[in-house]
């Protein structure tokens, strides 16, 4: 019996999952909104430990991954192209690519049947197309963002939208709304240049069958997904099927406990090892 | 008298210049874009005739030496009654619309009378607002109106036994139908009503009434002819006027430059949507350019987002990062990401002034980037566009400037937010006087 809790610490929110050994106990997500993430990391973790009543001292390895280089109380921590890895071959064993959409950053990581990252890809520099850009256009528009995903599925004329920059954006959509856009068709347009991004993504990792899984904050976003799969028949990718997890959000949170628990046992065999 | 106006549709804001046939200035208008394009040239335009018609009120006063000594106070007493009469009819628009917006079911009797109440009261406080040495945030009717309605509308509401939010909604719904509508018919007798509310504040000008009053009169009876309109700017597509009446705003930026500053080689504008690197010869022809288009980083917007973020008006900005003591390097391109290195930062401990340099001094860097791709700097270097207003940003600049390529004299000009709209007017004025063209409207064309 192995305890170990995976902290994913994002841009917007900070993740938090327990695990004994390859079982999945207890999880927990906050979204920082100019809080410390810290703070938070550390209330995730407790909260976690406290929902199956075990003290501090029954964790053998807590693993952070993402942003959390610095938490204090960790074990040790995980690059976030390996957690995610690890993370979207628990949620799904079909996944062979991970396409994980956090607040600031968006990524592709082509992954083997262990989950062993192949190669990857990732946006920089540029908050277009990410979460956080998603957000705020809905803030424009006046949409709660749990309703984008069903209100661009209904889309019948998307409007095309080349690369905006997240914080024009408002502008943007002042202008698509002036000129009498309708909002579902100003977010599927979004959606499209958001999932084009995504698959010129994926296209440079090399990976040409298998199943996606979509990762991170805007996996549930059902409007996103759609777009996903049809730039992939539309860019003739028709090897590639891009998939959801209801708890793809903890992907990386998930890779950490899991890889926490594999370094864990690692060390103990090794200790047991130079004892004998 | 024959006028050439030249019109620049900015995303924020939208700016008219009116010019005679000297190509004297007249007068500036400036309002908020809203979403609305064509009511935001037209109300632009009527700024700047007004703003004009002040000017020539001035000058016809001076003449006739009626209001020896008293003429800065009599045209400025005139000028905030003006505002208050065009105030008080948009008010009661409001007023109008406003009724007509409750909507509340059981609860929208209570409202109605709450809404009574607090224009009343707002009515009552009209006069407050244009007083001499009032100071006022914005001079537009939605920011005015709207700050008031805010201040009196929770107490109002509380009195009524209504919800305030009930009010704000109601707010939100009238503003952009009042605020769309263009007042052109009423100016004239704001004006006059303008002038009998100045006789009742300065009772001694009373004396000289006729001599004052039939300028002013010549002045309201003389023609403002539209010679000829040219737009330009962000939204100049979507302007009523034919393509003969569009020029670019790389163009007019050049030519405004070198209107207010003969000399000048290189025009730097910062706006708020995007960055313009201009060199231009010495007729104000533009020989090459380079902009930066649709990304926040690097043009005024960049730090309307860090102001945002840290909680503070933009004009706040420049006086805290003019007290840093430490260079702070900003390394992230993007606007997001330098909000949340500088929130990073500030975790970190680095100071607020501090990293806020840093801020300005990183807009400064991409502006010198494109500056360097559009061929350099070239004495005399003009600066224009809302951030030529930031102190912070200007000495970050002087400094790069100086640093990379010497010594320049660098111009600034306070109007330089009508930079596009002056060379506008310009292109107006020649199309007239050296072209010979005259005025084209879209629905002539498409008949």
């Amino acid at each position: 019996m192995t305890y170990t809790v995976g902290i994913d610490i994002g841009s917007g929110a900070v993740k938090t999952v327990l695990f004994n050994d390859n079982q999945w106990l207890a999880k927990r997500v906050e979204r920082i909104r100019r809080r410390d993430p810290m703070e938070l990391a550390r209330q995730g973790f407790d909260e976690v430990r406290q929902e199956k009543n075990l003290a501090e001292k029954d964790i053998s390895y807590i693993a952070t991954t993402g942003e959390g280089e610095n938490v204090k109380f960790a074990t040790g921590h995980f690059y976030s192209m390996t957690t995610h890895a690890r993370g979207g071959v628990f949620l799904n064993p079909e996944a062979r690519a991970v396409v994980d959409i956090g607040a600031l950053n968006g990524r592709a990581i082509y992954i083997d049947e262990r989950g062993k990252v192949l190669s990857y890809k990732m946006t920089s520099q540029c908050a277009s197309g990410s979460g956080q850009f998603l957000e705020n256009i809905a803030r424009y528009l006046g949409t709660a963002v749990e309703e984008i995903g069903p209100l661009s599925r209904t889309s019948k004329n998307p409007e095309k939208v080349s690369s905006i920059c997240a914080v024009l954006a408002e502008t943007d959509v002042i202008n698509m709304v002036s000129r009498g856009i309708a909002t579902p068709d100003i977010l599927k347009g979004i959606h499209i240049s958001m999932a084009s991004r995504l698959v010129k993504l994926l296209k440079v990792t090399g990976i040409t069958k298998g199943t996606v899984l979509l990762t991170g904050g805007l996996a549930l976003d059902v409007g996103l997904l759609a777009a996903l799969q049809e730039e992939l028949v539309n860019e003739k990718i028709s090897g590639l099927t891009a998939t959801s997890h209801p708890d793809s959000i903890y992907a990386g949170a998930i890779g950490a406990a899991l890889w926490g628990a594999y370094r864990h046992n690692k060390l103990r065999e090794l200790q047991a090892r130079i004892a004998a | 008298m024959k006028c050439f106006i030249g019109i620049d549709l900015g995303s924020t804001t939208t700016k008219a210049v009116v010019m005679d046939e000297r190509r004297t200035v007249l007068g500036r208008g400036i309002t908020n874009s809203r979403s609305n394009y064509d009511t935001a040239a037209a109300i632009a335009k009527q700024e700047a005739l007004l703003a004009a018609r002040f000017v020539l009120f001035r000058k016809e006063l001076e003449k006739g030496r009626a209001l020896n000594g008293g003429l800065e106070a009599f045209i400025g007493q005139l000028e905030r009654d003006f505002r208050l009469e065009q105030y008080l009819e948009q008010l009661a628009d409001l007023a109008q619309v406003c009724e007509r917006n409750v909507k509340f079911g059981d609860a929208s009797s209570a409202v109605s009378a709450a809404l009574r109440t607090l224009f009343t009261e707002l009515q009552g406080q009209a006069a407050a607002l244009f007083a001499p040495g009032a100071r006022r945030k914005s001079d537009f009717f939605r920011d005015i109106a709207g700050a008031q309605y805010l201040a009196l509308g929770e107490r109002v509401a509380k009195d009524a036994g209504v919800r305030y939010d009930q009010l704000l909604n109601v707010f939100d719904r009238s503003i952009i139908e009042v605020e769309n509508r263009v007042y052109d018919a009423s100016i004239k007798t704001h004006l006059l009503a303008a002038l009998e509310r100045t006789y009742r504040a300065l009772p001694d000008t009373l004396r000289h009434k006729e001599r004052i009053s039939a300028p002013i009169q010549a002045v309201l009876d003389t023609e403002m002819a539209e010679a000829y309109v040219v737009g330009t700017g962000y939204g100049r597509a979507r302007l009523p006027f034919s393509k003969e009446h569009i020029r670019s705003e790389i163009l007019c930026h050049g030519l405004g430059a070198h209107v207010m500053y003969p000399n000048t080689a290189t025009v730097l504008d910062i706006g708020g949507q995007d960055t313009k690197a201009i060199q231009i010869d010495q007729q104000g022809i533009v020989e090459s350019f380079q902009m930066n288009d649709r990304c926040a980083a690097g043009c005024g917007r960049y730090l309307g987002y860090i102001a945002d973020e840290m909680n503070m008006g933009l004009h706040e900005l420049g006086p805290l990062a003019m007290k840093a003591t430490k260079n702070v390097r900003i390394n992230s391109t993007c606007t997001v990401f330098a909000g949340a290195e500088l929130r990073d930062r500030l975790a970190l401990g680095e100071k607020r002034e501090d990293i806020m340099a840093g801020l300005h001094r990183a807009i400064i860097l991409r502006a010198m980037s494109i500056l360097a791709r559009s061929g350099g700097i070239r004495n005399e270097f003009t600066f224009t566009g809302g951030v030529a207003k930031n102190e912070a940003a200007v000495k970050s600049l002087t400094g790069l400037v100086r640093d990379n390529y010497g010594e320049m004299t660098l111009n600034i000009n306070p109007d330089s937010i009508y930079t596009g709209a002056l060379g506008a007017a310009t292109f107006a004025w020649r199309a007239v006087m050296e072209e010979g063209r005259s005025i084209e409207h879209k629905e002539k064309v498409a008949a």
